[in-house]
C-alpha cells in the first residue's frame, strides 16, 4: 500500500528531523492555518508546504490522490457559498428558463475556506510525506498522549497491510466466481469479505497475543526511547514559527 | 414570500445537480476535511469527543488487565474499520464511488465505548496519511463517526434483538442508522462550522440534500454489510459472538 510516508522520502533532508519537533511545528502551523481570518496566510501556508512536496520528489499520483478529496470537498464550499449565501450578485445563469446567481460574499466566504483547506491539508501532507509512522508514535508517546492509544495505534498500523493483503486475496477469488456480477450479489461478496475480515482480525489478535505472551509480554509495550534534542533544528523551528507568527500577526 | 420558498427549492435542486455531477470519482463525505472547521469550532468538538475517548481507553485499560488479548484485538478492529472505511464502494444511483464507515459493526461487536476508541485510531492514521479527514477536524470526525455512528448501531441492534427481530434484522438496521447518524452529525457539524453570519438550518439542510444521493443508497450498502459480517461470524463462529456478548450461549 503505497500511500504511507515512510516508503517515499527517506533521504529528504526533512525526513532526518526530529519527528516531535515536525509534529509541533507542523500543529503550530495548522492552528494558525485554521485561525487566521484572511486569505493570504493559508495561501502563503500552501504554497511554502506545495513547494517542499515538490522538492522531496513526491509522485504526481500520490499528491494528486492525498489532495483529491479535499480539493474536492473544497469546490462542494465554494459551490453552496457561492449560490446560496451573499446579497450581492455577480453573475447569473440561466439553466432551462430558471436564473441562478452566484453572489460575490459567497464567493469570498467559499475561497476562504478553500483556502484553509489547502492550506492545513498541504502542511500535514508535507508532515506525512516526512516522518515514518513509529516515529510519530514515539512523538505522541513524548506528547503525552495515553500509552493504550499509541498502542491501539501501533497494532492497527501493523495489521493494516495484513488484512488488506488477505482482503485482496478474498476479493479476486469472490470476482473470479462472479462474486460481483449484480448489485445484490455484490452485496452479499462483499458481507462476506468483511465478515472474513473480522475473522481474520480475530484470529490474528489470538495469534499475537499467544506470540507475545510467550515473548514476555505484560499488557504493556515498551514504547521509544527519546533523544534528547538538536538544537540547530530547535532553533530552526523558532525561526520558522517566529517568522509565520510575524506573517500572521499582519 | 411563496416565491422565495419556490425560489429557494429550485436553487436546492440545482444545487443537489451540481454536487451530483462533481462526485465523479471520490467521495469521501464521512469525514470532515481538514481545515474547514475554524479553530472555535474544532477546539470544541475536540473538547466534547474528549470525555468520550478518555472513558473508552478507561474501558480498555480495564478489559486489557483481565485479558491480554484484547489490546492486540481493538487494534485489529481498529485495522479493519480504516480498510472498511477505505474502500470505495460502487454508489449506483450516484454513478460514483463512497465508502462505508464500520463502526456500526465494531459498535455491536465491541461495545460502543471501545468502538469510539477503534474509530479515533483509524481516523487518526487516515487524516495523518490520507488526508481522509483531518488532525483540526479529528474531535469533529471522532463525534460523528466514532461517537454517534458506535452508539446508535449499537442502540439499534440492541433495541431490535430485545424486540425478538433475527439477527440479519437487527445487524441491516444497525449499519443502516449507524452510518445516516454518522452523515447526519457530519451535515450538522459542517454547517455550524461554514455559516458564517447565515442561518443554521437553511444551510444544514442543503449539505443534507447534497449528501443524499451518495449517503443514502451507501447506508442501504453499509446495512447489508453489517449484516453480512454478523451471518458469516453466527455461521463460522457463533462461539466469538457469545464472547462479545452479541449472542446468549442459549441463542447458538
Amino acid at each position: 500500500m503505497k500511500l504511507f510516508s515512510e516508503l517515499y522520502k527517506k533521504e529528504h533532508i526533512l525526513s532526518k528531523i526530529d519527528a516531535r519537533l515536525k509534529m509541533t511545528t507542523s500543529l503550530v502551523i495548522l492552528a494558525m492555518v485554521i485561525s487566521y481570518r484572511g486569505y493570504a496566510f493559508p495561501l502563503a501556508i500552501a504554497v511554502m508546504s506545495f513547494s517542499l512536496c515538490i522538492m522531496m520528489n513526491i509522485p504526481i499520483r500520490t499528491f494528486a490522490f492525498r489532495f483529491s478529496e479535499p480539493v474536492f470537498i473544497a469546490s462542494i464550499i465554494v459551490l453552496l457559498k457561492l449560490f446560496f449565501h451573499g446579497n450581492d450578485p455577480i453573475f447569473s445563469i440561466n439553466i432551462i428558463g430558471i436564473n441562478i446567481s452566484g453572489y460575490k460574499e459567497g464567493l469570498m466566504d467559499g475561497l476562504l475556506i478553500a483556502l484553509r483547506i489547502l492550506g492545513a491539508v498541504s502542511v500535514m501532507a508535507v508532515m506525512g510525506f516526512s516522518t515514518p509512522f513509529n516515529e510519530i508514535l514515539a512523538g505522541l508517546s513524548w506528547m503525552r498522549v495515553p500509552r493504550g492509544f499509541v498502542e491501539i495505534l501501533m497494532f492497527a498500523y501493523r495489521y493494516i497491510f495484513v488484512l488488506i493483503e488477505d482482503a485482496m486475496v478474498i476479493y479476486n477469488a469472490q470476482k473470479n466466481r462472479l462474486g460481483y456480477s449484480s448489485i445484490r450479489q455484490g452485496m452479499g461478496s462483499f458481507g462476506t469479505l468483511t465478515g472474513s475480515l473480522i475473522l481474520k482480525a480475530f484470529d490474528h489478535s489470538h495469534d499475537i497475543s499467544v506470540a507475545m505472551i510467550q515473548r514476555g509480554f505484560d499488557g504493556n509495550i515498551p514504547l521509544m526511547n527519546h533523544k534528547p534534542f538538536k538544537s540547530l533544528e530547535i532553533a530552526f523551528s523558532f525561526i520558522l514559527l517566529s517568522a509565520l507568527g510575524i506573517l500572521w500577526v499582519i | 414570500m411563496k416565491m422565495k420558498k419556490i425560489k429557494n427549492r429550485i436553487q436546492s435542486f440545482f444545487f443537489v445537480l451540481s454536487a451530483f455531477l462533481l462526485l465523479s470519482d471520490h467521495a469521501y463525505s464521512m469525514h470532515i476535511s481538514e481545515g474547514i472547521l475554524p479553530f472555535g469550532w474544532s477546539a470544541l468538538w475536540f473538547a466534547i469527543a474528549a470525555p468520550f475517548v478518555a472513558l473508552g481507553l478507561y474501558r480498555l485499560k480495564k478489559q486489557s488487565a483481565m485479558d491480554l488479548s484484547y489490546k492486540p484485538l481493538v487494534g485489529l478492529m481498529a485495522a479493519v474499520v480504516f480498510i472498511i472505511s477505505c474502500m470505495p464502494i460502487p454508489v449506483p444511483t450516484a454513478g460514483t464511488c463512497s465508502h462505508p464507515c464500520g463502526t456500526g459493526i465494531s459498535g455491536i461487536l465491541l461495545g460502543p465505548v471501545i468502538s469510539i476508541v477503534i474509530s479515533a485510531a483509524a481516523l487518526l492514521i487516515q487524516a495523518l496519511f490520507l488526508a481522509h479527514g483531518g488532525l483540526s477536524t479529528w474531535g469533529a470526525d471522532i463525534i460523528s463517526m466514532g461517537v454517534m455512528g458506535s452508539l446508535i448501531g449499537y442502540l439499534t441492534f440492541r433495541g431490535l434483538r430485545a424486540i425478538k427481530a433475527n439477527l440479519w434484522l437487527a445487524a441491516f438496521m444497525a449499519g443502516i442508522f449507524a452510518d445516516w447518524a454518522t452523515y447526519i452529525t457530519t451535515s450538522m457539524e459542517l454547517a455550524l462550522g461554514i455559516k458564517g453570519d447565515s442561518p443554521f438550518f437553511p444551510l444544514f439542510w442543503k449539505i443534507v440534500a447534497a449528501f443524499i444521493p451518495t449517503q443514502l443508497p451507501l447506508g442501504i450498502l453499509e446495512g447489508a454489510m453489517t449484516a453480512g459480517m454478523i451471518i458469516l461470524l453466527n455461521k463460522k463462529r457463533p462461539d466469538l459472538l457469545v464472547k462479545m456478548h452479541v449472542l446468549r450461549p442459549g441463542e447458538i
